[in-house]
């Protein structure tokens, strides 16, 4: 990508109705991409994938029938009360926020139409404190490029009860589709919620995803956050997810890795106040032969700070999959907490896996602990529950699922928890 | 009825630290049929978990000689988990725990592995069948929603092992060690478990060390365990005997060969 990109950013302000700001953006992030590097994630070797495929920005529009069909199929699964927002490709097919809310000032919708309508809110959060553009090569890209996205907002002191739920449906029907998506979570102070999304492709053809989800959370702020990625096999995806947490701000978050395909991924919260918190839970399911690379990290920079990791992984096929636990302790970050567990549990011999902690501590007054391991299926487990009539598959099934149970048990939510189950499961059965 | 028959039943296993190769079963014969209750007597280290886990179908259990018949058919070539839908059942003496796996829903995963795919027990029923034995054994309903063995106390395991016997109710019960680590009160209601399958359909072989359980669960035939082999097979008061003499008096009085671990 270079200096022909940049007419395209002229299209996405005069066809796309863009503001400037955002065209800037991109013309910033155009230039800088030529000199950043790649992200790292250790012992994960990526090279050969291409996580920018082309120089254009894709606006596309998804066929009227598969919007209407993939909004059907997944709203047959919410209730009428649910507070959701389906995007099919780069469209956004439904919106649900119960008037009160929206009385309150509670936001739910389209990014885009966001950055029109409140640009006074968008632009200082839209990658600038969270996540910078100029990060990586890939942070620019997806600052050039994005299409699509989600913001949600929630003023100073406002309670939502029900989980906020994103559907975010890549549509693969055609190649040439990336999903450039972005989610931009702004927390003010003393608000508290609960953002679930569900990520899924419809369609065979190969494409990117490109998934970034930004989490600016204010003073005193609660936010949990969860996450149930299954894009297809033809989908390869790079995510980042970033949280910023200011004094006593507690960010959660809980997911599912459960793509078909291959994955690199960044999950991280900056705990930037005093006594902020986070607690973030992961499990991720890799089979065939999909190669999945993922950095869960937890910066303590606020004195008090506290922070967990607790991970999951379960091997099938010639499968790879690695954990680096990045525990990063600045200096000045005293009474801070940072502990993290990382477990790969192998049920393959061809499969590969590592789980390794990284732990970056510059500063003497803290607590900080990991834990880490590579095993097999526990044999005796599996005996025990033969001996009592149960089949291979299916005590296999019960010992995988007694492994993630401290991450299942630990997630808030009991529909996330429940979806995990079921998914799980099927991704098993699958595999037999 | 049914019968379960050992053949001059020889049992290997590999030595996991030094691999050393080292027979431990050396041809035990032994035949029992539904509605009998057979107790095995052995000092420590003379083989009875081997035979039970090798009747299992235990991996690490290499059979080397002779064959194990279930209604007259050989098993050795069964897996675990078919060898149980036949109709064995073993309570171990060290039962797994699986974490993130209830006990309620383990006993309905092993029920229904028993029945077709489209005959599955009722939720009533099976809660019903629970709540039955769970009184019988006086245990507490929370323990069906713990997750399975773990955390469990001793006592509770094998409680918790009697539970699925008598849930499952197998033709035949290998029991190892059920009386270890129980008091006096733990092992009457076990006993007592135990004693509620008996019947024409059920047969058991109790395994222990000591004769004390045998006051409880009224045995029809005893066999004594000696250095890999049954050495001696009685009625009721061959438990007796050996409480009076030791196994170190009946190896004497049969002039065996065989190390005792400890001397008793
Ligand atoms: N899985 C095994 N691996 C190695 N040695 C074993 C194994 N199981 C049993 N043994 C050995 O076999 C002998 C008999 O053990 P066991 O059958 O447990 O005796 P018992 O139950 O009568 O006390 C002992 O010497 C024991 O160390
Ligand atoms: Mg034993």
């Amino acid at each position: 990508m270079s200096q022909e990109t940049m007419p395209l950013v002229e299209d996405t302000v005069t066809k796309h109705d863009e503001p400037t700001w955002m065209a800037d953006k991109r013309r910033v992030a155009i230039d800088q991409l030529p000199t950043l590097k790649m992200p790292r994630i250790q012992r994960f070797d990526y090279r050969d994938w291409q996580l920018m495929p082309s120089t254009e920005i894709h606006w596309q529009s998804s066929s009227a029938s598969l919007a209407q069909s993939e909004l059907d199929a997944t709203t047959a699964k919410m209730d009428d009360q649910q507070i959701s927002v389906v995007q099919v490709g780069q469209t956004t097919t439904q919106v649900k926020l119960p008037a009160q809310l929206a009385k309150q000032g509670v936001l739910v919708m389209d990014l885009f139409d966001a950055m029109r309508e409140y640009p006074e809110l968008v632009k200082p959060h839209l990658m600038t404190n969270v996540i910078k553009t100029n990060e990586t090569k890939l942070t620019s890209y997806h600052m050039a490029m994005l299409t699509s996205g989600i913001f949600v907002y929630v003023p100073r002191g406002v309670v939502v009860n029900q989980p906020i739920e994103a559907h975010i449906i890549q549509d693969s029907t055609k190649t040439d589709h990336p999903l450039i998506s972005h989610v931009l979570i702004v927390a003010e102070a003393g608000s508290e919620f609960a953002f679930t999304q569900h990520l899924s492709t419809v369609g065979e053809a190969e494409n990117i995803a490109n998934c970034f989800v930004e989490i600016d959370a204010a003073e005193d702020s609660r936010v949990r956050f969860s996450s149930l990625d299954a894009f297809g096999p033809k989908t390869e995806t790079y995510f980042e997810r970033r949280g910023l947490a200011a004094t006593h701000a507690n960010i959660d978050w809980a997911v599912g890795l459960l793509n078909d395909g291959n994955t690199i991924g960044n999950i991280d919260t900056n705990l930037l106040g005093e006594g902020a918190e986070t607690d973030s839970k992961m499990i991720a399911i890799t089979d065939g032969t999909a190669r999945m690379g993922i950095n869960n990290g937890v910066t303590n920079r606020g004195k008090h700070s506290v922070g967990n990791i607790l991970q999951r992984g379960v091997l099938l096929g010639q499968s790879q999959l690695v954990f680096n636990g990045i525990g990063d302790i600045i200096h000045g970050a005293s009474g801070a907490k940072a502990e993290q567990e990382n477990r790969l549990l192998m049920m393959s011999n061809e499969a590969r896996g590592n789980a390794n902690p990284i732990l970056l501590i510059d500063e003497n007054d803290v607590l900080a602990g990991h834990a880490a391991s590579v095993g097999q299926v526990d044999q005796q487990q599996l005996y025990y529950l033969m001996s009592r009539g149960i089949d291979r598959q299916q005590a296999q099934r019960l010992v995988i699922r007694g492994f993630l149970g401290v991450v299942l048990s630990a997630i808030p939510a009991k529909t996330v928890r429940q979806e995990l189950i079921t998914t799980i499961e099927r991704k098993l059965t699958d595999e037999n | 009825m049914s019968t379960l028959e050992v053949k001059d039943l020889h049992v290997e296993v590999q030595d996991g630290e030094s691999g050393a190769v080292k027979e431990i079963l050396k041809g035990v014969n032994l035949s029992m049929s539904t509605g009998e209750i057979h107790a095995i007597m052995g000092p420590n280290g003379t083989g009875k978990s081997t035979l039970s886990e090798t009747i299992m179908g235990q991996s690490a259990y290499h059979v080397t000689q002779g064959d194990i018949l279930l209604d007259g058919n050989s098993i050795l070539d069964m897996p675990v988990d078919e060898r149980a839908r036949r109709g064995l059942f073993l309570a171990m003496q060290y039962p797994a725990e699986i974490p993130g796996v209830t006990n309620a829903e383990f006993l309905r995963a092993a029920i229904n592995a028993r029945r077709p795919k489209d005959d599955q027990i009722s939720v009533m029923s099976f809660l019903k069948e629970l709540d039955k034995n769970l009184d019988l054994l006086d245990m507490n309903e929370a323990m069906t929603e713990r997750y399975l063995n773990e955390g469990f106390s001793g006592g509770e395991k094998k409680r918790n092992e009697i539970l699925q016997l008598l849930m499952i109710k197998p033709a035949f019960a290998l029991l190892d060690e059920i009386d270890s680590g129980l008091d006096i009160d733990a092992l009457q209601v076990v006993a007592k478990g135990v004693n509620s399958m008996r019947g024409d359909n059920f047969g058991a072989l109790i395994i222990t060390h000591y004769q004390r359980l045998l006051n409880y669960i009224k045995p029809d035939v005893v066999h004594v365990m000696m250095g890999g082999r049954i050495v001696k097979t009685g009625g009721a008061d061959l438990a007796l005997k050996l409480e009076d003499e030791g196994y170190a008096g009946l190896r004497d009085e049969f002039g065996l060969d065989v190390d005792l671990v400890d001397e008793n």
